[in-house]
């Protein structure tokens, strides 16, 4: 009764997982003894003995649920507003609040990710698309299906460049402190990236330091600072969590396939 | 008020609802809920957002065209939808939020497929008001 009972607890957590894009079994995700993947079981590490971040990631969702229950699109509260979990809010210098209330009031319209532009390294922590983290010693790539994008994090010891060409997803940098990887960040393009749906602006004067967990086997966990001075009146730390998507694979999400949202939202 | 507007099937949620791409607010009034029954003549699966479009009968029998918006296809897919679950043919209905332009345009919350099964069409829930 209890092996029935087990395989057919199985065959329920296992039923979203045969929705995927691909059924490629997951490489060495640890077990429990029902078979379900155990993602409390210690993160796994590279040959040379440094946590393993690599593997396909996918934003927390904790938006809060309407009355009538939890749709099954959650968000995550950090990507309407990545100051949710900050005390009194981002620390907004005057024209960042003032620009912040005018991009609020356009409900998020003026968002260049909604215009098919790729967003900066902290959306890749909020939004609903999948990123696959492929971690070699001096190097970790981040493939975002988000745009098809790229972010790159160099590990072999060289410096940030010192007048780095502004862009999407700046220039990055680690080290390993521990079991905690140490990332900085510079030279993002001002203006277009936005930190949030609410608009929280970012200057080509940022810096991002993200210092990097992989606290459980099925979670990787950020605190990020963003260091701006010029949009922000201090530096300022949020916490980002990140859930393995054990059968998950990378789908396209390629936007301008069919940006026909109609003139009701481009034109106003 | 559209005619085919059952609003008192669904409860009216109080705050607009965000969308992982296009805010939703932006497009949709999440106050104008609405339920249609209609055959499927195109559906296009394509990101950033699937549409499809259907032949909508109301309750004088006159038929009308209407296009329907759901998440993007990555989300879709790992929620179970296949390809081959709208078809053209296909009579399906739908539960879902009115344009704000009053167009023949809505957001499909909820969609009945042909065998009855009920497919989530990815809408975000809703945005805090801020």
């Amino acid at each position: 009764m209890r092996v029935l009972l087990a395989s057919i607890a199985a065959a329920l957590i296992a039923a979203p997982l045969g929705a995927q894009w691909t059924n490629a079994p997951a490489a060495a995700v640890p077990k429990n003894r029902d078979g379900s993947p155990n993602l409390n079981a210690p993160a796994p590490r590279t040959p040379d003995g440094k946590p393993d971040f690599s593997g396909v990631w996918s934003a927390e969702r904790n938006q809060k649920c309407p009355p009538d229950g939890c749709p099954d699109n959650q968000m995550s509260e950090q990507f309407l507003d990545l100051g949710w979990g900050v005390k009194e809010g981002l620390p907004y210098q005057p024209w960042a609040a003032e620009l912040v209330r005018r991009r609020t009031a356009r409900a998020g319209q003026d968002d260049p990710t909604s215009h098919c532009f790729p967003g900066g390294i902290v959306r890749l922590y909020t939004y609903p698309t999948f990123n696959k983290v492929v971690q070699t010693p001096k190097l970790i790539v981040i493939l975002s299906e988000r745009e098809l994008t790229y972010r790159q994090i160099f590990l072999d010891g060289r410096p940030l460049p010192d007048d780095p060409l502004p862009t999407w997803k700046g220039y990055s940098v680690g080290h390993w402190d521990g079991d905690t990887l140490v990332v900085e960040s510079s030279g993002f393009r001002g203006d277009d990236i936005w930190l949030d749906r609410k608009g929280s602006p970012l200057t080509e004067a940022a810096r991002i330091i993200e210092r990097i967990r992989r606290v459980t086997f099925g979670r990787l966990e950020t605190q990020l600072t963003v260091n701006d001075p010029k949009a922000y009146t201090r530096p300022f730390t949020v916490t980002l969590n990140e859930y393995l998507e054990p059968a998950g694979e990378l789908m396209d999400f390629v936007c301008l396939e069919n940006d026909a949202s109609g003139p009701q939202f481009l034109g106003k | 008020m559209h005619r085919w507007i059952a609003a008192a099937v669904l409860v009216l949620l109080q705050a607009a609802s965000a969308y992982a791409h296009h805010s939703f607010a932006a497009e949709y009034d999440a106050k104008k809920p609405a339920m249609f029954t209609g055959t499927v003549t195109k559906v296009q699966w394509t990101n950033p957002h699937v549409h499809f479009f259907l032949d909508v009968k109301d309750e004088s029998g006159a038929t009308s065209p209407w296009e329907f918006t759901m998440g993007a296809v990555n989300g879709l897919f790992r929620r179970g939808w296949t390809k081959d679950m709208l078809k053209p043919g296909d009579t399906v209905m739908v539960d879902g939020y009115l344009a704000r332009d009053g167009s023949h345009l809505a957001n499909a919350r909820l969609v009945t497929l042909r065998d009855g099964r009920r497919m989530s069409g990815g809408t975000m829930p809703d945005e805090p008001a801020n």
